[in-house]
């Protein structure tokens, strides 16, 4: 029952933070000003969202080994130079396995 | 948005709708592949865990966000009190009220009810995927939101269905194929895609190393203070390097 509660909360929550926006934006356009913050919303929470898988564990700073990082650093360059975001799995796990199997 | 007058976009028929969904759900797919191997060990976790089995199943379409989802389920394990929990989850998922405010002009042209059908979707990635292809400036309303259908639908589809079968089935990803890294994997390649400009890549580099650096911060708030001070960082650039293209200030 308590479990109930507690995922019930954090989803009707989560809900609230999903929708407030889309009502209290309504069909009135954002003022100029918003634009510039909205659009560093994606590299920065990106970037935070990647950081924490591959430089953190459990809250606190560790950052994965070699292979990991250097399979992500291989992943953003395939994707920069190919523009294609798939490229980014096809070529970061190979680099991935193939340096985890050396022992890095 | 853009400067082009009302009427200019070119209206979306319904075969192009059909087309324009496929498109989503492709773009898509690589995040897909990204959470899959997360949606299966987070169903594992949660069969494995002293946490209410219907209350664990529901935890997935209820909260439909994979970190604050794996918080909970691990305090409520662990016994942690309940408003901790409630407040630590939410505090996760704010980060979500920004992908709002930058999703939501897109889609002003609904009604409120498809409005908050859309809104119940709004998680990381359909916001990082969806937010350029909607700048390209070709879509209109119902183009805009055939894509997000398409994108969101497979993205959440994908999600729910990997969790489901770690329920059902259990979940035993091998460890030397390193799944746990799809996510990042995947994700890495929207930052790719995202920096083009020196204020991205400020905000970029910036939110990096205060995730990094801040991953003790209570309450699991370093995602969004890491958010917040890259886009800090971005800004400051953005006057920085364009000194003379004053922003109009009120």
């Amino acid at each position: 029952m308590n479990d109930w509660a507690v995922v019930l909360a954090v989803g009707v929550g989560t809900y609230l933070l999903r929708a407030t926006l889309f009502v209290v934006i309504g069909t009135r356009p954002l003022p100029g000003w918003t634009e510039r913050p909205l659009a560093l919303v994606a590299p920065a929470g990106i970037a935070a969202l990647v950081a924490t898988m591959v430089l953190t564990d459990h809250g606190r700073l560790a950052p994965a080994g070699i292979a990991p990082l250097a399979a992500v650093a291989a992943s953003f360059l395939a994707v920069r130079a190919s523009g294609s975001v798939a490229r980014g799995l096809v070529v970061g796990f190979p680099v991935l396995w193939a340096l985890s199997a050396v022992g890095l | 948005m853009s400067a082009e007058g009302p009427g200019d976009r070119p209206v979306a028929t319904e075969a192009s709708r059909a087309s324009l969904a496929w498109e989503g759900a492709r773009h898509m797919t690589p995040m897909v592949l990204g959470i899959v191997p997360f949606g299966l060990a987070l169903g594992a976790t949660i069969a494995a865990s002293s946490v209410d089995p219907g209350a664990g199943a529901a935890s997935a379409p209820l909260i439909l966000a994979g970190a604050a989802q794996l918080a909970t389920v691990q305090m409520l394990d662990t016994g942690t009190a309940p408003l901790v929990i409630v407040v630590s989850a939410l505090l996760i998922n704010v980060r979500i009220l920004l992908y709002g405010a930058s999703l939501a002009p897109w889609f002003a042209e609904l009604p409120l009810w498809r409005r908050l059908l859309v809104a119940a979707a709004v998680i990381d990635q359909t916001h990082f995927v969806c937010t350029p292809r909607f700048q390209q400036g070709d879509l209109d309303q119902r183009g805009r939101t055939a894509y997000y259908a398409g994108a969101a639908g497979w993205l959440i589809a994908a999600w729910l269905g990997a969790q489901a079968v770690a329920l059902v089935l259990g979940a035993h990803l091998p460890d030397a194929a390193h799944l746990e890294m799809a996510a990042p994997l995947a994700l890495v390649g929207l930052l790719a895609k995202s920096t083009a400009d020196r204020p991205a890549v400020a905000a970029a580099v910036a939110a990096t190393a205060v995730a990094a650096v801040g991953a003790g911060l209570p309450l699991h708030s370093s995602v969004l203070v890491a958010i917040l001070v890259g886009m800090a960082a971005g800004i400051g650039t953005a006057r920085a390097t364009t000194p003379a293209a004053a922003e109009v200030e009120p």
